[in-house]
C-alpha cells in the first residue's frame, strides 16, 4: 500500500504538472481538493483519466468520484480493490 | 486615428523585461532558433494557476502586468490581442497525446489553454475585467490587426485605455515543420552577422509584448501612434514605396522628417533586398535601425519594432546594436517602421516624439 501511495504522488504531481510539490510534500490523508493540495474540478478529470490509462479502472459512477479522490489513501485503497 | 503609448511590457530574447536598461549590452545568440529570455513568473502568477499554462500564456501575462503598472492602469476598457500561432505549445500537447494514445485517455488541460485567445481572457480573468476582450489570428498580420482594432476603439467609443498586444512561441516542432519550408536558415548564424548572411532563410524568433493605448495625452508617455498600414503581397515595390510616400502626405510629412526608420531586414537573401531598395529610394539619408537580430523573426515581431521605435522616441537613444552605418541625428521626432514577413505581408507604422 505504502509503495502504492508514493507512486500515486508521483503520477499526480507529473500528470497535474504541480511544480515545486515533491512526493513528501503530499500527505496521505490530506484532502486532495479544496485545502490540501488545492485541485479542482479540472484535475478531477485529470484524476480519472490517470486511473484509466495507469491502472485500467473506469469510474462508472461519476458520483463515486468524490469518495475516491478524498486523499492520497482513499485514491491508493481503491485502486488496489479495483486494479485489473 | 491616432494614439499615446503610455506603458509598455514586453517579454523577448533580448533583456528587456522589467528593465529600464535599452539594450545596453545586446544578448548575441548563435543559433538559427531564439528563445525568450523568460522572467520569474511566481510574481505575476498564482502558482495553481501557472501549472495549467504553456509559456506563451505565461509570457504574455506578465508582458501585460508589467505594461499595466508602467501604464499605472488598473483595468483596461479593452484588451486586444493578436496571435498568429495562439498557444502552439499545448495545441501540440493534445494532438500528440491523441496520436500517442490512439484517441484514448484524452484529458482537457491542454485543449482548454490551446485556443489563439488564451492570453487575453487569461489577463481578463486575472483582472477580473469584463470589458471588451478580442483576438486576432491574421497571420502575420495578427499583431497589426490588433492594434488597428485597439486604434478605433479609442476613436469609435467611450475607450481611454486600451490594452494591446501580441504574442507568439516557437516549439521544437513547429520548428522543424516549418524549416523544412525552407523559413529558417540550415546553418547556425552569429545573429549579429545576419544583416550580412547571404543565404536563404532567416533566424526564427518569438516573443510577447504589450502596449497601453490610450486616446489622453500623459506626462510620461513613450511615442504617439500616428498611423498604420497594412498591405498584402504587393505588385511591385515601387507600389510600397509609394503608399509611404501617400501616407506621409497624408500626415503633411515628407521623408525628411522622419528621423529613423527601422527596418524588418531579418538575413533571408531572398526579401531583405526590398528593405535596401527602400532605403536607397526613399531614406538613403536617414538613420537606419533594424531589430530582427535581437528577437528573431515571428509572425508577431511587429510588436518588438514597435517597443524598438517606441524607446528611441522616449529615450532619444538608439542602441548601438540596431544601427545600420551611422546615425547622425541628435534629436528623434518622427520614426517610421517599415516590416514584412517573407515578402508578402507588409506593414508600416508611423510614431513621433510627444
Amino acid at each position: 500500500m505504502d509503495a502504492l501511495m508514493d507512486k500515486l504522488k508521483e503520477e499526480i504531481i507529473l500528470q497535474l504538472n504541480l511544480e515545486g510539490v515533491k512526493k513528501e510534500d503530499i500527505d496521505n490523508d490530506s484532502p486532495l481538493f479544496g485545502e490540501g493540495l488545492g485541485l479542482d474540478s479540472i484535475d478531477a478529470l485529470e484524476l480519472i483519466v490517470l486511473l484509466e490509462k495507469n491502472y485500467g479502472i473506469k469510474i462508472a459512477n461519476p458520483a463515486d468520484g468524490k469518495k475516491i479522490f478524498q486523499s492520497i489513501r482513499t485514491m491508493a485503497a481503491y485502486i488496489q480493490e479495483n486494479k485489473k | 486615428m491616432e494614439a499615446y503609448i503610455k506603458g509598455i511590457g514586453i517579454v523577448s530574447p533580448q533583456k528587456t523585461f522589467k528593465t529600464h536598461d535599452f539594450l545596453s549590452e545586446a544578448v548575441e545568440y548563435n543559433t538559427n532558433t531564439l528563445r525568450c529570455i523568460e522572467p520569474v513568473y511566481t510574481e505575476f502568477l498564482n502558482p495553481i494557476l501557472a501549472r495549467r499554462m504553456g509559456r506563451t500564456v505565461k509570457m504574455g501575462i506578465a508582458a501585460s502586468s508589467v505594461c499595466l503598472k508602467d501604464a499605472g492602469v488598473e483595468i483596461p476598457d479593452a484588451i486586444i490581442t493578436g496571435t498568429a500561432l495562439g498557444c502552439h505549445e499545448d495545441t501540440e500537447k493534445f494532438l500528440m497525446a491523441i496520436i500517442d494514445n490512439d484517441e484514448q485517455f484524452l484529458t482537457p488541460t491542454s485543449f482548454m489553454q490551446s485556443t489563439h485567445n488564451t492570453v487575453s481572457s487569461q489577463i481578463a480573468l486575472q483582472l477580473k475585467c469584463m470589458n471588451y476582450n478580442f483576438t486576432y489570428v491574421h497571420k502575420n498580420f495578427s499583431f497589426e490587426s490588433a492594434l488597428l482594432d485597439g486604434l478605433m476603439t479609442l476613436a469609435d467609443t467611450d475607450a481611454h485605455n486600451v490594452l494591446v498586444g501580441g504574442h507568439d512561441e516557437m516549439t521544437d516542432k513547429h520548428f522543424r515543420i516549418t524549416a523544412r519550408a525552407g523559413h529558417w536558415k540550415e546553418e547556425k548564424t552569429a545573429t549579429m552577422d545576419i544583416i550580412h548572411s547571404k543565404t536563404p532563410g532567416s533566424v526564427s524568433g518569438e516573443g510577447a509584448a504589450f502596449f497601453m493605448l490610450s486616446n489622453q495625452e500623459g506626462n510620461n508617455d513613450y511615442a504617439k501612434l500616428r498611423a498604420l498600414r497594412m498591405f498584402y503581397a504587393p505588385e511591385s515595390e515601387t507600389e510600397v514605396h509609394n503608399k509611404i510616400l501617400e501616407l506621409l502626405k497624408e500626415k503633411n510629412m515628407t521623408t525628411a522628417d522622419i528621423d529613423c526608420v527601422v527596418y524588418g531586414i531579418s538575413g533571408d537573401v531572398r526579401y531583405d533586398q526590398k528593405y535596401y531598395n527602400l532605403k536607397n529610394a526613399l531614406f538613403s539619408d536617414t538613420t537606419a535601425t533594424y531589430f530582427k537580430h535581437l528577437c528573431g523573426e515571428y509572425q508577431t515581431s511587429g510588436c518588438f519594432a514597435l517597443w524598438l521605435s517606441s524607446m528611441i522616441l522616449k529615450t532619444q537613444t538608439i542602441p548601438k546594436s540596431t544601427l545600420i552605418g551611422k546615425n547622425n541625428k541628435k534629436q528623434f521626432k518622427n520614426v517610421l517602421i517599415y516590416n514584412n514577413y517573407m515578402g508578402a505581408y507588409h506593414s508600416v507604422y508611423l510614431l513621433s516624439q510627444c
